[in-house]
């Protein structure tokens, strides 16, 4: 019998004491004359950030992912008067897509390794390493570790958070195992060095990965990484099995074509089984629970649900009629339903668009428009992001297939749909070298030109 | 038959060496018989973007480039292979490496150049009937036609490209990198670009998108597939 470790008192008690000192500190009346919470831990970062001074209406912009890097570029590119400051806890990128063909060895991880100071001196904006703290947005003021900035435009682009408790998992640590000893993969690299690892060193048995529900990051991913670790354990002739367990009814993207890959060249490695939907794990008994089945394994990559990241909720900005708590945000326009100078872009995006790079990037290029022509009191026509994916099946040469996608709003739906989708599941060698290129191409946009 | 003789002329500076000699420009010729099969196999690694039909996209991200001058789509390779045309999501595509030498280049550009074209390409918002198009007419055949053609279909051997068919976001917004010095072009091209205010252009790519895509030269519907592809 698992004996499970129950926090949830812990929890709430911890939970208590964070509440009570958000609330803490007194308010105070903003310019326009509303009440407004004062920053609570922010007070401590209020004194100004070590900023040259601003010379153009200034854009700050948290995160510096897809969507971060293309926006603080194309608004330098589109509007040069602009004062750009990108700020990203971390130092330096390492790029989430390709970071499949790299456990499979088809790259190094230098391909998918860039700098933040390299981005920022070749492309005229500047870059600070800092975590975002607090924010208030009647001071237009975002308070960070490294001090606090003042901004016309704030665009947040932070990214996404794993979401456990939509696995059964409410225990925080049944999550720090999780996170430690299985991780998804989807959001730092070091997550994705402990999955190469662990494929290089599997030494036969079962090897679980799981596929989530939900809109969550990189619709492809999962599958095209079932491919790949079989091809490493292939390579290595090791006797094991991957079971790919998918909470959703079926393949979600370029199922004709993952189907066959499973089929043709990893019949003998890949298992894998739909309407698997997680509701519990047992750590200690290596075991996952799901509707219908309890599953055994001896290594695992546990790719959990998503959600908006959290610095939206901290900030207030997250939509409590959220599932995934993304911002409430117009969906053309991008800016908050009740503030035109705070944007929300990449996939903590409302819009139920892919949370690709591509997508990401296509969309960056068009928001940098969009607040370009709201300070100049213009206004510009929507443009569907783009989504382009390619995912690997088979290595040595990589052989990939592909997907282009734009999107369209659906008026009886109400809801965005594909549009003008372009699906070619026939995989190639010059596919797969087209993947390489394309991410390429991006991280030169991004970083070097 | 699908093959042809082509010949692509390729001018090539010398190095410099280290010493103060200066070297003299050389000019070599090479010849090529395109081979459409490897054309086909070759635009592989451009599908993905421009689409097995080679249509691009009607928002203008990817220009129409399907049933294009077979010199212009060289020329156009070659400058942004070469860092001539400034385009940082392409340029590995077109690096030998990636897409190979300029036997594979001639190929994928043959291919290229027989896709039928989209028949309902993206258009500007003034139709035939209207002011704004008889505007753009007058504009277009002042300052346009001499190079372009009357009907739009340039001039091949002096890498003018084909303006009929093009999306009408793509084409305006190469001219706005035009007129805001972000590509380079041919300095007769840069000078009418120069002197034409944006209204006026905004008239002639107008006008552009509506001029006629010749019958023969189109795909039977917009529905229809490049099958080599899906």
């Amino acid at each position: 019998m698992s004996q499970k470790i129950n926090r949830r008192k812990f929890l709430q008690s911890s939970a208590a004491l964070a509440a009570a000192s958000v609330a803490a500190p007194g308010s105070q009346a903003s310019e326009s004359g509303k009440t407004v919470e004062a920053p609570a831990i922010g007070r401590h970062f209020s004194s100004p950030a070590p900023l040259p001074a601003q010379k153009g209406p200034r854009v700050v912009i948290v995160g510096a992912g897809w969507s971060g890097l293309t926006m603080a570029k194309y608004l330098k590119k589109f509007a040069s008067d602009f004062d750009v400051v990108l700020l990203d806890r971390k130092e330096q990128f390492v790029s989430c897509p390709i970071s499949n063909a790299w456990i499979a060895n088809q790259v190094d991880l230098e391909f998918l390794t860039h700098s933040y100071v390299d981005a920022a001196k070749n492309n005229g904006y500047l870059f600070i390493s800092a975590m975002a703290i607090d924010l208030d947005r009647a001071g237009k003021t975002l308070y960070t570790t490294e001090g606090a900035i003042t901004y016309d435009y704030l665009v947040m682009a932070p990214g996404i958070d794993y979401d456990y408790a939509r696995i059964g998992v409410e225990d925080p640590e049944v999550e720090q195992q999780l996170r430690m000893h299985y991780p998804a993969g989807f959001n730092s690299a070091s997550e994705v060095m402990a999955i190469k690892h662990k494929i290089e060193n599997f030494d036969g048995g079962t090897l679980l990965m799981t596929v989530p529900t939900g809109n969550y990051r990189c619709m492809a991913a999962p599958y095209e990484r079932a491919c790949m670790a079989a091809a490493v354990m292939k390579q290595r002739r090791v006797k094991g099995k991957i079971l790919l367990l998918d909470g959703n009814n079926g393949i979600r993207i370029k199922a004709d074509g993952f189907r066959r890959a499973f089929s043709e060249y990893y019949a003998d490695i890949i298992e894998y089984e739909s309407s698997a939907e997680i509701t519990d794990i047992h750590l200690e008994d290596r075991e996952i629970e799901t509707e219908f089945d309890n599953y055994q394994f001896d290594d695992a990559v546990i790719y959990p649900p998503i959600r908006a990241s959290r610095v939206l909720e901290n900030f207030r900005l997250a939509d409590p009629a959220s599932p995934q708590k993304e911002a409430a945000i117009d969906p053309y326009k991008y800016h908050l339903l009740d503030d035109e100078h705070v944007y929300v872009t990449g996939d903590s995006r409302s819009q139920p668009f892919s949370k690709s790079g591509n997508t990401a990037h296509s969309e960056a290029k068009y928001v940098a428009e969009v607040i370009i022509a709201h300070a100049r009191g213009e206004e510009i026509a929507w443009r569907s992001p783009q989504t382009m994916c390619f995912s690997g099946v088979k290595t040595d040469p990589l052989e990939s297939m592909s997907i282009i996608a734009f999107y369209k709003f659906d008026e009886m739906e109400k809801s965005f749909a594909f549009d003008r989708v372009h699906l070619m599941e026939k995989w190639s060698q010059r596919s797969g070298q087209a993947g390489l290129a394309w991410a390429e191409g991006m991280f030169r946009d991004m970083f070097y030109s | 038959m699908w093959l042809f003789q082509w010949s692509a002329v390729l001018l090539t500076t010398a190095l410099l060496s280290h010493s103060v000699i200066a070297a003299e420009t050389m000019t070599i010729e090479l010849t090529f018989t395109p081979d459409l099969n490897n054309g086909r196999h070759v635009y592989e690694t451009c599908a993905a973007c421009h689409l097995p039909e080679g249509w691009g996209s009607s928002d203008g991200a990817y220009p129409q480039i399907a049933g294009q001058h077979p010199y212009v789509l060289l020329k156009q390779l070659l400058d942004i292979r070469d860092g001539h045309r400034e385009n940082s999501i392409m340029y590995p595509f077109v690096q030998v490496r990636t897409i190979g030498s300029y036997q594979s280049l001639i190929d994928v550009v043959t291919y290229i150049t027989r896709m039928p074209m989209h028949p309902r390409h993206k258009q500007g918002p003034y139709n035939d009937f209207s002011d704004e198009y008889r505007q753009g007419k007058q504009l277009y055949q002042q300052y346009c036609a001499s190079c372009h053609e009357d009907d739009g279909r340039g001039k091949d051997e002096a890498r003018i490209p084909k303006l009929y068919g093009q999306h009408y976001p793509y084409v305006m917004r190469q001219v706005g990198l035009i007129r805001k010095g972000l590509r380079d072009v041919d300095p007769v091209m840069k000078g009418i670009v120069d002197q034409l205010s944006r209204e006026e252009l905004e008239l002639i790519v107008n006008y552009v998108s509506w001029l006629e895509i010749p019958e023969g030269e189109k795909a039977p519907s917009a529905g229809w597939r490049n099958t080599d592809f899906y």
